[in-house]
């Protein structure tokens, strides 16, 4: 076993910090808090996670981080399969799959998982996105062990069978009606634009599936692709929260060393080529009653210094009442309510490995046509292609950013935490980067961030949605 | 990594070297689950300036961030027959305060690491922001000139009121909203804010700028307000921040805002949305308030029937019948009593299926106690969520702020884990008899009226009832 030893100070630093003697406190009220730090240094800006990166024989990735500040346990286990890379003619098939997850293994009939963890008292979810899967679950910490034999024994044997498939393709069938059929809007962000803006079908297909190749999702299709993908050696797993790094990865050992490595994952080209000329796409709406419009762009390829300038970009046109945009198009001209949008509108910006838009998007008023908005949306877009932002504005992209991180990382579940560990250690070999998240934003200059914007943020490298009214007097 | 073909092959050899791991077999049984770690909540520190203005330290957390939350008993159930009129009040807030506009107020913000957001309620306001530890000061100083000084600057109110117009129009297309509304009005009859959730545009275009100031003037005030920080902070230096920034904010007038009582049915609302391939179903009944003895063998009981993943409703509609996505149900807290929601989103044609389904279930908890260990279960996951609803800065403020909101004990959270253990089985039933008795229902539902209608009109606890189509 290779064994990665990261940074294992941590919350140590921060704990000694709280510890230190603090001045008089002048409190005015009986108080019984815990020490507080009146010295000019208690507000210790150090905040290190707990990393340890390990390997099993069979190429399971290990990940833990200790953090005993609270009585729970996280764990996640991530497979290194996601819509992008799901079969032709299958489309939907890795989200219907994990559905399948959930419906038993050997020793745990349907049901017995989630009984397992909501009865010690927690919750667990799975998700589908571009390049992963993951299971998650948070519990109480004295139910770590039984969770992970739970775990491993659905990615040793998990129970694939036909009423089980069934039953799942109704309950996805009934999810893809709750969130797109039946909905306003439903999924136009973030289904219809990457569809029109995308050229390479392993990112211009409907992940979601379509409603006939669900209905076609066989049982031999599910056990290829679980023989394909759901090996140990396409998966990370992630222990956070109140553990002991040795007795966890004693635990891991023993219940997941003894599941075979797969064979080598088929090579998918998933590149998309340099878009050129701008495209443009209609979604008619039925259910809708006000217009909605969404602008996608190509992002740098990911880990670029271009990718970290895009990041920062984001920052400053899109994300918080300062930006940009949610100025010019909400607060002067009075388009719309807010502008939303961002990088990999289904995660973040760093839990994804492949071609990847940045997003625009916008319910605007009927009063207003799309020239208007475009007008004004080139405009504002053109500011950070022609001038230089300014130091000041470089500099609370930066914080806004370094907010949003502690933001994610300290959470109740830890579901934050051990999504940017997985991620790193799938997509990077390379979990503690999470220590070195903003050293790439470090790097990103006023000149970068122009060269980036005039290269990714030309009119050639978008793909325009237009959300119509199928009736154009908007009544419902 | 090319090094895998490698490790396959070295640990192929060592299975075989090794007997003791070639045998290594996955236990069948599962490891057992041992005694729970105490979960402590942090101490917190109480104190009230003299114009009655309440501060609440809670010291927790990892990273170096404070949140701050003030809550003003100035929200919907303030709104009289003014439907919305608290959100545009609230709405009008984030444009500028203090002589600051509102740009000037998101870049000093932004710059500390936050937002600041005006959310309405139905009982209260938040005004919120969650920034960088070391502009905790600098962070009080901005909320309260958004509290106390808003700019309410005429220029910005028409295009504030269009926003909201549109929003409104925006929920009014889905069919969730177009079910709450019906729902919560024959609960609450349009007479109370609570019967009301969603304003009528002409309505909501007929406010003017004078109907926001005099909501202003008439329920904002330090009398009414609560002030929560969390996260890591230099108490001293917040807590003198707080007294210079809030303390010549007025009183206020007192909180005379009446609550209402839910009224039960037996009511069926039908709504028509043709072609839709889902209904959209609410069923519920009114319920004690949060504070009452029953509350927690109500919350037991609401888990175990339809309130957790692994609720009976859950497995029955979803895992067992492939009905829906995602079923659920929930108290909602008034401020002297509540109702009781089960809701999904179920294939049209299996409509009345599912609601057979959900009315055996209500029926068969009513007259079965539920078996030993899946009560127990029930009572496990609420305690140990307790946990998680604790266990973060937004956390600790929500369930503070439920207990300050609603008049609990102090020690209600202390309380919380030891009274959910003390329900018994038999309580859990018992609860399903009192409070969700078939008879009684309200029962709204929003689809294809030409594929449902018929065979939920011929479910006998439809038949029963007044049905309103």
């Amino acid at each position: 076993m290779k064994v990665y030893r990261g940074l294992a100070t941590g919350f140590g630093a921060l704990l000694l910090a709280a510890c230190q003697p603090a001045s008089a406190p002048d409190d005015t009220a009986s108080t019984d808090t815990a020490p507080a730090n009146m010295a000019e240094t208690s507000l210790s800006t150090d905040f290190t996670v707990d990393v340890s990166y390990h390997e099993l024989d069979n190429g399971l990735r290990v990940v833990l981080s200790e953090d005993d500040s609270v009585p729970t346990a996280t764990v996640a286990v991530y497979y290194g399969v996601g819509f992008r890379n799901e079969p032709r003619g299958r489309t939907g098939f890795a989200h219907l799959f994990e559905h399948l997850m959930f419906a038993g293994s050997e020793n745990l009939p349907h049901g017995a998982f989630d009984t397992l963890i909501y009865g010690s008292g927690g919750v667990n979810n799975g998700s589908t996105r571009y390049d992963f899967t993951n299971y998650y679950e948070v519990v109480p910490s004295n139910a770590l062990t039984a969770v992970l034999w739970a775990e491993s024994d659905r990615m040793r044997a998990p129970n694939l069978d036909e009423a089980q498939l069934d039953n799942q393709r109704e309950v996805v069938r009934n999810e893809v009606f709750v969130n797109v059929i039946n909905q306003p809007y439903g999924g136009w962000i973030w289904i219809d634009l990457p569809m029109a803006a995308n050229e390479n079908w392993h990112n211009s297909h409907n992940f979601y599936g379509d409603l006939t190749d669900l209905d076609a999702a066989s049982l031999e299709d599910a056990q290829a692709f679980f023989d394909q993908f759901y090996a140990p050696n396409n998966a990370v797993i992630v222990v956070a929260g109140a553990i002991d790094r040795d007795e966890t990865l004693a635990t891991i050992e023993q219940y997941f060393s003894a599941i075979p490595a797969g064979d080598a994952l088929p090579e998918i080209d998933t590149s998309e080529p340099r878009q050129e000329e701008e495209k443009f796409a209609v979604r008619e709406d039925e259910l809708a009653n006000q217009p909605a419009l969404a602008v996608g762009y190509h992002m740098p390829e990911r880990g670029t210094p271009e990718y970290y300038a895009m990041i920062l970009i984001d920052q400053l046109l899109v994300q918080g009442d300062d930006s940009r945009l949610n100025q010019s198009l909400v607060n002067e001209e009075g388009f719309a309510s807010g502008v939303f949008g961002g990088i990999n509108l289904l995660g973040n910006a760093f839990n994804y490995n492949g071609p990847m838009l940045w997003t625009v998007g916008m319910i605007h008023d009927s009063e207003f046509t799309v020239s208007d908005v475009m007008t004004s949306l080139d405009a504002t877009i053109e500011g950070v292609r022609t001038d230089l932002v300014s130091e000041a504005d470089l500099e609370r992209a930066r914080t806004k950013l370094l907010s949003d991180f502690y933001g994610t990382v300290d959470t109740a579940t830890r579901f934050g935490l051990v999504d940017l560990l997985a991620s790193f250690a799938m997509f990077d070999d390379d979990p503690s980067r999470i220590n070195r998240i903003t050293e790439g934003f470090e790097q990103v200059t006023p000149e970068l961030i122009r060269a980036t914007a005039q290269d990714y943020l030309r009119p050639t490298n978008r793909t325009v949605l237009e959300v119509r009214l199928a009736d154009e007097d908007g009544t419902e | 990594m090319t090094i895998r073909l490698f490790q396959a092959a070295l640990s192929a050899a060592s299975l075989a070297l090794l007997p003791s791991l070639a045998q290594a077999q996955q236990p069948s049984e599962q490891p057992p689950i041992g005694e729970p770690v105490p979960f402590e909540l942090p101490e917190t520190r109480n104190f009230t300036l003299d114009n009655g203005l309440e501060v609440t330290f809670i010291p927790f957390g990892l990273a170096p961030t404070v949140n701050l939350s003030l809550q003003v008993r100035a929200a919907n159930l303030d709104d009289g027959a003014q439907t919305f009129l608290a959100d545009l009040t609230g709405a009008m807030m984030e444009e500028g305060a203090g002589g600051r506009s509102a740009q000037e107020v998101a870049t000093e913000i932004a710059a500390m690491g936050g937002a600041l957001n005006v959310g309405v309620g139905r009982h209260t306001t938040n005004i919120g922001t969650g920034v960088l530890s070391q502009y905790g000061p600098d962070a009080v100083a901005l909320l309260a000139d958004l509290a106390l000084r808003p700019n309410f600057d005429e220029a910005e109110f028409e295009r504030v009121r269009a926003n909201l117009v549109r929003d409104v129009d925006v929920q009014r297309a889905q069919p969730g909203s177009i079910a709450t509304e019906a729902y919560r009005r024959i609960l609450f009859g349009p007479d109370h804010p609570y019967g009301n959730t969603l304003p009528r545009e002409e309505q909501l275009r007929g406010y003017e700028m004078a109907d926001v100031q005099a909501f202003y003037d008439a329920h904002y005030g330090a009398g009414r307000s609560r002030l929560y920080v969390a996260g890591h902070f230099d108490e001293a230096a917040m807590e003198s921040a707080i007294r210079e920034a809030f303390g010549d904010w007025a009183r206020g007038t007192a909180d005379t805002a009446a609550s209402a009582p839910a009224s039960a049915g037996p009511i069926v609302q039908l709504i028509d949305r043709p072609g839709a391939p889902q209904t959209t179903i609410r069923l519920g009944f009114p319920i004690m308030g949060i504070g009452d003895e029953d509350a927690p063998a109500f919350e037991v009981m609401n888990a175990l029937l339809g309130g957790s993943f692994t609720s009976r409703l859950t497995r029955n509609l979803r895992e067992d019948k492939g009905y829906t996505y995602s079923p659920g149900s929930g108290e909602t807290w008034t401020m002297d009593g509540g109702f009781w929601t089960f809701n999904a989103d179920v294939t049209a044609a299996d409509t009345a299926a599912a609601l057979r389904e959900t009315f055996n279930e209500i029926t068969r908890l009513q007259n079965e106690t539920p078996p030993a260990d899946e009560a127990g279960g029930m009572r496990n996951w609420l305690a140990g969520i307790f946990i998680l609803q604790n266990a973060s800065t937004g956390g600790l403020i929500n369930q503070l702020g439920q207990r300050d909101l609603y008049g609990l004990p102090d020690d209600y959270l202390d309380q919380y884990v030891p009274n959910i253990l003390a329900v018994s089985d038999e309580d859990i039933s018992a609860m399903a008899r009192e409070y969700l008795p078939l008879d009684q229902m309200v029962l709204v539902l929003v689809g294809d009226l030409s594929v449902i209608s018929e065979d939920v009109r011929a479910l006998p606890e439809v038949a029963a009832a007044e049905i309103r189509e």
